[in-house]
């Protein structure tokens, strides 16, 4: 009943995590979709093996108590039950590795086109995003900040600790190259929905590729200890449509295009 | 991660994933009719992203897609199998942003540094860095301003973070500037 209360009374916090949740969020990208089933499939294995490694263990227990069979038997020699015993563990790891590669090297593969780059740059403790694909100058660039709202200060509604002042606008259904640094010490760029963490590594670029399928806000935080204020570094993801999102940085730029002139 | 590949007839992750494949399947609604169209069609796919792409020159007030046409043929001269590469990419991105912007007509162009083979990788600091030093190089060799080299500063404008250009302009003008210019 309680776990029904938190499902349906909390205020729907979009893609963020819920009170008391076991499962991961919802996936947004394919790659998270793949994160998911890659996490089913394994857990087919992992199940299996609990039972069939409990069923030992329990009847061991139970037909070799001291009291119902004081003398075990003596067996220390049985060539068929060491070759199934081998050969078995052997080729379970193998149906665990082979989607789990598959995986790890599509979420790898930057050979796709992206359309759109935006660059996360962290900072102790705010993130800065830079959008330059519009630039005519290396002056001239679409950056604005991105700060966390403080504890005592959201509206209702507002998730504690994951609103942030300015969010990240992205297209939906868009490849997108996310670039990854810092410009102090290393932070983490996390959003769990689209199944992307990436560290920030200084004076190193890191790219990560994205394809939001859905439009929605999604919410991350910073996964790699960066200070004091490593609590209150989230991240905050929305994912528009790609007119919107064409007018949206439109209108950003137009302020400052005027003052430098387009080419 | 497949790109929007209709020939592709096994369904990939990302494919199944999609939820309603509204781009997709205007792209895959308009292109026969295109075709139809053009009368060869060897030439189909070339000469589509021309036409569609002349339209969109002449609406945008910015010059950026035509500068880019003369520098992709300024360059396929200097730099042969790379520049193939890229224009395929490029002609492959520009398809998909013409056909979004006849339908939409944002203001701006979606468009960015396209993915360099030479940088396969998760690290992509020397694909910036390669992006800057070529623009400057490009800049030596056939003077200021010229057209051929916007796309590189395009390009290393994407992929760099801002404070990153700034220091090395800074360095570059007191000559300490630490790649080969
Ligand atoms: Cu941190």
């Amino acid at each position: 009943m309680i776990v029904l209360e938190w499902r349906f009374l909390t205020i729907a916090p979009c893609d963020a995590a819920e009170p008391w949740q076991l499962g991961s969020q919802d996936a947004a990208t394919p790659m998270m979709q793949g994160i998911i089933d890659l996490h089913h499939d394994i857990f087919f294995f992992l199940i299996l093996i609990l039972v069939f490694v409990s069923r030992i263990l329990v009847r061991a227990l139970w037909h070799f108590h001291y009291k119902k069979n004081p003398i075990p038997q003596r067996i220390v020699h049985g060539t068929t039950i060491e070759i199934l015993r081998t050969i078995f563990p052997s080729i379970i790891p193998m149906f665990i590795a082979i989607p789990s590669f598959a995986l790890l090297y599509s979420m790898d593969e930057v050979v796709v086109d992206p359309a759109i780059t935006i660059k996360a740059i962290g900072h102790q403790w705010y993130r800065t995003y830079e959008y330059s694909d519009y630039n005519s100058s290396d002056e001239q660039s679409l950056t604005f900040d991105s700060y966390t709202i403080p504890e005592d200060d959201p509206e209702l509604g507002q998730s504690r600790l994951l609103e942030v002042d300015n969010r990240v606008v992205v297209p939906a259904k868009t490849h997108l190259r996310i670039i990854v640094t810092p410009a102090d010490v290393p932070h983490s760029w996390a959003v769990p929905s689209s199944g992307v963490k990436c560290d920030a590594v200084p004076g190193r670029l890191n790219q990560t590729s994205i394809s939001v399928q859905r439009e929605g806000v999604y919410y991350g935080q910073c996964s790699e200890i960066c200070g004091t204020n490593h609590a209150f570094t989230p991240i905050v993801v929305e994912a528009v449509s790609r007119k919107d999102y064409g007018s949206r940085v439109s209108n950003q730029l137009i302020p400052q295009t005027n003052q430098t002139g387009e080419a | 991660m497949a790109e929007v590949d209709s020939s592709k007839p096994p369904p990939t992750l990302s494919e199944q994933y999609l939820l309603k494949e509204k781009e997709e399947k205007l792209d895959m609604g308009t292109k026969p009719a295109e075709e139809l169209e053009v009368k060869d069609p060897a030439n189909a796919t070339s000469e589509e992203v021309a036409t569609e792409e002349n339209p969109v020159v002449a609406n945008e007030s910015s010059g950026d897609p035509s500068d880019e046409a003369t520098s992709n043929a300024g360059e396929s001269v200097a730099e042969s199998t790379q520049a193939a590469a890229e224009e395929n990419s490029e002609t492959a991105e520009q398809d998909d942003s013409g056909d979004k912007e006849v339908e939409e007509t944002p203001e701006i162009k979606i468009e960015t540094a396209p993915a360099d083979f030479r940088f396969p990788t998760t690290n992509q600091t020397r694909h910036c860095f390669t992006r800057y030093i070529e623009y400057h190089r490009c800049v030596a060799a056939k003077g200021e301003g010229a057209p051929e080299c916007d796309k590189f500063a395009k390009y290393y404008r994407a992929l760099c973070p801002g404070e990153w250009v700034d220091r090395w302009n800074e360095q570059r003008e007191n000559g300490t500037f630490p790649g080969p210019l």
